[in-house]
């Protein structure tokens, strides 16, 4: 019995592999596919993999582990339930509809129902922030939740969603439209544009328009690809960065729903001007709705010869691009770590230098660029640099999507230039009478009212774009310790500073709300904080603590003394 | 004639946030080879293009902390500990794992990293369960020793008391006392870099981070070759050996008991190291003193049946060469050899289709435990009941081997009880004895006389070595000195992880008496090659045995020497920590040293051999009472834990 179960398993794999490659890039492919299979993963399977990639069992488990949506211990729903504990949706009453699941399906988080339909799960930003509370059921999205809807979604659940009017797609809300999204291309033109150029010079024309990095770091584009491009190595990669995990941020899935093939292009560019051949598309698993749209497009693309041998009958230009599924993974959104995950490893970021412009993808130059910068590098080479370039600041050139959530009355997205100040956003968004505002998610820093004259900008707050807003009533204690448990959560644990510093800071925001937390203990956490941001290996470490000093620094007043239970 | 496999199967297997040297890739040949330009710490140096910031700092004389780097693995840089600060960075970089490629400007002291530093340590320390007097590695860890140098005096981010994993001490060979673990993965590296044995990873992700074994099962029940490399790359003591000391000490104390121990090489090669000596330094007969002075009853030389093992398998070789050659019979070659009882199990549960390939023959240790039970309780007219045999071994599978269900040939169990190196020495602390100020003594009789041959075990090839001196004398009648100046056969030496040479047998001998029982006439070898190879830690074994597998061209050697660990013996898990190419180096010295001031340096020529066949093993190499004593067969393993 057992041996033919094992051998079972192992000819699944074989097949998978002609399927997804013998590489080790295929292995999160395959437990995908076997997680959906088996609404788990046996532990037979985690064995047989090892041996289908002569690899050790130990390290194939530790790689499961790393993933949250990866289940090993026991059989998943049919229906995955996660519902989102991020901040935006913390602050709009998720509770309440937490409750209410667990009152109709009569089991509690990280439970599943008997009859083996429904798991209840937590899980970070989904990516719904302006429509909180949101929830995945497997891949469907749902959002604005209210708790009397529960009952409804779980009776379509049973009746597996046949209705096909019932809500569960959701656009985004797009409240300002500016010149990158009213842009107006065709799929394919900038592309041809481009091909129409020397690489040199498209990296001239993307220097010319300091175009810098959307993702959040702001590395400038043009010497990003630069780089790659003088590498004289053969193989290259271009990877579009579409994990979008940051709390708070939901830019990159509008993008992906209505500019994908300008993205495209843009990819195609990059691969273009850098002299790469392979591209992919990391997605992150919440996004998975999207992915059979996505691969249409790319397929539709190969047909019409944008993609593919010889595109567009340039000679010798190659250039195929194929989607990766993220698991599960904040971090895996820093290239570094994302290029781990699809090289089927921990997401655990690596040190750097040496940077992926040389040694990235299996050791291959491999450029990462978000999904705004493909696309906005798409734009640049159809409408010129200058077009780009007239909008911003001085070091932070062109306009930005940013994506606005919280205590606001127009929650959405908004294109705006570089340079707007707080004050004016807040005028914009409708919510004059904030108290404080997060810049840059949780990895970001929250700006309390008397900076609200700071602007936008990678020379003052830089951001990738998510922006929360804390309305007046807001206990900025909740707020530290919702950010504060999303880094607990996602810290790869590698780096001793970020692994139990978060985990420090956490134990002072538990003792700051009993309240029995000293200055002096929370001056040394905010040196902590310090101690973090410098000696972490990555951005994520790095991070961690400053939405705790930043707080902690701006409303020492409110977050000590506290009584417990007088609230 | 050093040979570079061409298989490499793990290409790639560390995890590749793990290697620097990947840079190396793009850079042509002249920048590789140039020299760059770095401050440290107001002082200009010049160091080689990649040269980490780590490495250069120890060339002005700085010492930057380290945890999770060692010399043996690959990069990590995880720890942070070692953080410094690069001019015109943002944040501090670990001096580990950053290459200097261009001019540098690099301060290793400032405010900024003194406060990160201290704040990282006690970071660890508030998660490092258990207090320093109560743990084996108290006065070496590394933990403590930085602790103390950055003088911590109170727990700033408090102290965890209650444990979170508990201990696992299920395996004979090592304890796992994970609440000590400070996640460095030294030990997970040392798994798979060195070993290709991947006992153990890292679990979960975050603070729920982890180290354990598939499926989180005891480290019985998992997939380990009880090599003990996680032990000896282990900064703290979350791995240590299983100690039988107490257990040696109750025997001891016992009148009734007659406890006898027997050394091997290279703990005394290496056992200096523990009482402050330069590694290498030889303390051989210092050691027999220290130990009678603990209170065992004889001292003996493993080498004795090292010797024993050469005239067992050097038969069995020929034997089946013989086999091979005029009877054409399928026989399994090459013949590999079974001294290392890690190696042994590694390919028990990794190569299981191989084992016809393993010689018979038993490790010296198991020879010797069967002897002393046997000939040495009948020539002493004691009740073997009453011996206690003990050995000295470098090695945790060692612990294991003894304890395997196939050992028990003389009526009882052959080996009582291992001692590591370190046990050893910590022993002979407790008796108030400082090794080096001890007067010299010999080893006791009968098995007083060893070869140089048998000391050499101890080094990685040495088996190789002794074999070929032995087998070749024997087979061609002429003198091995006529080929390889003093004896020293220099293409098995060496640390290169897989080593093979060639030797031409010009012509041949009438057949030895010793062997007569085994093989009729020597004619068919003459003007044969004989071809051999040496892989050391498993790692490279597995290298060498993919080859074979693909019939490369190693399924054409004749005889191989595998050892599980780094460096043979020298570098065995039970070893002094630390261990590094520099100190292997050292102790191998100090053993080629010890064997060339050997009056007798080939096996079949150690007196007390060659009485043992004359009046106990009167049948000869291979024959009946070789075959019950010294003989064994082995298990096939399965990796399938579900
Ligand atoms: C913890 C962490 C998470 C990140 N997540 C994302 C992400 O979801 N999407 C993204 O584009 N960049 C993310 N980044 C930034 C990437 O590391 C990288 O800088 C970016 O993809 C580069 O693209 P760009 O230059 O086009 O911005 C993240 C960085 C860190 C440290
Ligand atoms: S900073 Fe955190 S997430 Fe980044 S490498 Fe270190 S432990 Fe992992």
């Amino acid at each position: 019995m057992q041996v033919v179960y094992r051998q079972q398993i192992a000819q699944e794999i074989e097949e998978l592999k002609q399927e997804f490659g013998s590489d080790r890039s295929a292995l999160l492919p395959i437990l995908h596919v076997m997680q959906e299979r088996y609404r788990y993963i046996p532990d037979r399977v985690l064995q047989s993999i090892a041996h289908a990639f002569d690899i050790h069992p130990a390290e194939v488990e530790g790689v499961v582990s790393f993933y949250s949506f990866f289940e090993t211990r026991e059989k998943l729903g049919k229906y995955v339930i996660r519902l989102c504990q991020t901040i935006s949706c913390d602050m709009v009453a998720k509770d309440n509809v937490a409750r209410q699941l667990e009152n109709e399906l009569g089991i509690k988080f990280g439970e599943t129902t008997r009859d083996g339909m429904f798991t209840l799960k937590y899980t970070n930003c989904l990516g719904l922030c302006d429509q909180g509370p949101a929830m995945l059921v497997n891949e469907r999205l749902f959002a604005g939740v209210t708790p009397d809807m529960v009952h409804q979604i779980l009776i379509e659940a049973r009746r597996n969603f046949v209705r096909s009017d019932f809500p569960c797609f959701i656009p985004s809300n797009v409240c300002r439209r500016g010149p990158i999204l009213d842009n107006g291309t065709e799929p394919g033109e900038g592309l041809r544009a481009a091909l129409e150029q020397h690489p040199e010079e498209i990296i001239a024309i993307i220097e010319a328009s300091q175009l810098r990095g959307r993702g959040g770091a702001g590395f400038p584009t043009a010497f990003k690809w630069q780089l790659a491009a003088q590498d004289p190595d053969e193989q290259k990669y271009v990877v579009c960065n579409a994990d979008e995990g940051e709390p708070g941020t939901f830019k990159d899935r509008y993008l992906l729903t209505e500019h994908f093939e300008a993205v495209l292009d843009g990819m195609t560019i990059a691969a273009y001007t850098i002299g790469a051949s392979q591209g992919y598309i990391y997605l992150r698993i919440e996004y998975l709705y999207l992915r059979d749209t996505l691969l249409a497009a790319i397929t539709r693309r190969r047909e019409s010869g944008l993609l593919g041998d010889k595109i567009l009958g340039k000679e010798g230009f190659t250039f195929d691009i194929d989607i990766r599924m993220g698991a599960g993974s904040y971090v895996c959104g820093e290239e570094t770590a994302l290029i781990q995950s699809l090289e089927g490893e921990r997401g655990e970021p690596r040190n750097r230098p040496p940077f992926p412009v040389d040694t990235g993808f299996f050791g291959h130059p491999t450029i990462v660029n978000n999904v705004e910068t493909f696309l906005d590098a798409t734009l640049i080479v159809v409408k010129g640099p200058e077009w780009f370039s007239q909008h911003g600041t001085d070091t932070s050139k062109g306009t930005k999507l940013f994506s606005i959530s919280g205590e606001c009355e127009r929650p959405g997205i908004y294109e705006l230039p570089f340079g707007t100040s707080i004050h004016d956003l807040l005028k914009e968004v409708g919510a004059e009478d904030a108290k404080a505002v997060q810049i840059g998610g949780a990895a970001g820093r929250c700006v309390s009212r008397d900076h609200f004259d700071r602007t936008l900008g990678f020379e003052d707050l830089s951001t990738g774009g998510s922006i929360i807003v804390f309305g007046p009533e807001t206990d900025m204690l909740e707020v530290a310790r919702n950010f504060s448990d999303f880094f607990v959560d996602e810290s790869c644990g590698q780096c001793t500073p970020c692994r139990i510093g978060n985990v420090k800071i956490r134990e002072c925001i538990t003792m700051l709300e009993e309240g029995r937390c000293s200055s002096a203990y929370l001056n040394e956490l905010i040196k902590l904080g310090d101690t973090m941001r410098l000696a972490s290996k990555c951005g994520l470490g790095q991070a961690g603590g400053n939405a705790f000093r930043t707080i902690a620094g701006a409303f020492t007043d409110e977050i000590l003394g506290r009584i417990p239970g007088s609230d | 004639m050093s040979h570079d496999s061409q298989t490499d199967p793990d290409q790639g297997r560390a995890p590749r946030s793990e290697t620097i040297s990947d840079y190396r890739r793009h850079t042509d040949d002249a920048t590789l080879r140039s020299i760059v330009k770095a401050t440290i710490d107001g002082i200009e140096i010049e160091v080689p293009f990649g040269t980490t910031i780590l490495d250069a700092a120890k060339t002005v004389g700085v010492t930057i902390p380290t945890l999770c780097q060692h010399d043996n693995l690959c990069i990590a840089g995880v720890c942070r500990i070692c953080v410094v600060e690069v001019d015109g960075e943002r944040t501090l970089h670990a001096s580990c794992s950053y290459p200097i490629t261009s001019p540098i400007d690099i301060r290793t002291h400032t405010q900024k990293i003194r406060q990160a530093r201290r704040h990282i340590l006690e970071l660890m320390l508030s998660e490092h369960v258990g207090e320093c007097y109560a743990c084996c590695r108290n006065g070496h860890c590394e933990l403590q020793k930085l602790a103390s140098t950055y003088g911590v005096d109170f727990y700033r981010f408090g102290h965890r008391t209650e444990e979170r994993y508990g201990r696992d001490d299920s395996s004979p060979s090592l304890v796992r006392d994970m609440d000590k673990c400070i996640l460095c993965r030294r030990c997970v590296r040392a798994c798979i870099d060195l070993q290709e044995v991947g006992a153990y990873n890292i679990f979960n992700r975050g603070y729920e981070t982890k180290v354990t074994t598939f499926l989180d099962r005891p480290m019985w029940e998992a997939v380990c070759i009880n090599c003990g490399q996680c032990i000896n790359h282990c900064p703290t003591g979350a791995l240590h050996s299983k100690d039988m000391s107490d257990d040696v000490w109750a025997a001891i104390d016992d009148p009734e008991k007659h406890v006898v121990i027997q050394t091997a090489p290279a703990p005394r090669a290496a056992i200096g190291e523990c009482f402050g000596l330069e590694p290498g330094t030889p303390v051989t007969l210092q050691l027999n003193t220290a130990i009678r002075h603990c209170g065992f009853d004889r001292v003996f030389d493993t080498n004795f049946a090292a010797d024993l093992t050469i005239m067992e398998e050097g038969a069995e070789l020929l034997q089946r060469l013989y086999q091979a050659v005029v009877e054409e019979k399928e026989v399994a070659l090459p013949l590999f050899t079974t001294c290392s009882p890690g190696w042994v199990k590694f390919l028990e549960y990794f190569y299981p289709e191989m084992i016809p390939h393993l010689s018979s023959a038993k490790s010296p240790q198991q020879m010797f435990g069967a002897v002393i039970k046997t000939y040495y309780a009948e020539l002493n007219d004691i009740d073997p009941f009453d011996i206690v045999t003990v050995s000295l071994m470098p090695c945790t599978a060692k612990k294991y081997e003894c304890n395997r269900p196939e050992f028990h040939d003389s009526g009882f169990k052959d080996v009582d009880y291992v001692l590591t190196t370190r046990e050893m020495a910590q022993m002979i602390m407790e008796v108030g004895v400082n090794l080096p100020d001890m007067p010299e003594s010999d080893f006791d009789d009968p098995f007083g006389k060893a070869t140089g041959s048998g000391v050499i075990f101890g080094a990685t090839g040495g088996v190789m070595e002794s074999a070929i001196r032995t087998v070749y004398e024997l087979v061609t009648g002429e003198s091995v000195e006529n080929l390889f100046d003093h004896l020293r056969i220099m293409p098995v030496r060496g640390f290169e992880g897989i080593k093979y040479a060639e030797l031409e047998i010009p012509g041949t001998a009438g057949v030895p008496d010793l062997l007569k029982e085994v093989i009729p006439d020597l004619d068919w070898l003459a003007g044969k090659t004989l071809k051999v190879a040496v892989a050391h830690g498993t790692a490279n074994a597995k290298r060498v045995l993919e080859n074979i597998r693909r019939g490369g061209e190693f399924a054409d050697c004749h005889f191989i020497e595998f050892m599980a660990c780094s460096g043979g013996c020298l570098g065995g898990g039970g070893q002094p920590i630390p261990t590094n190419r520099a100190i292997l180096e050292a102790r191998a010295r100090g053993i080629y040293e010890e064997d060339e001031h050997s009056s007798v340096r080939k096996s079949f020529e150690n007196p007390a051999i060659v009485q043992l066949y004359r009046d106990f093993l009167t049948e000869g190499p291979l024959g009946s009472r070789s075959h019950e004593l010294l003989h064994t067969s082995y298990t096939v393993r399965t990796r399938m834990m579900v």
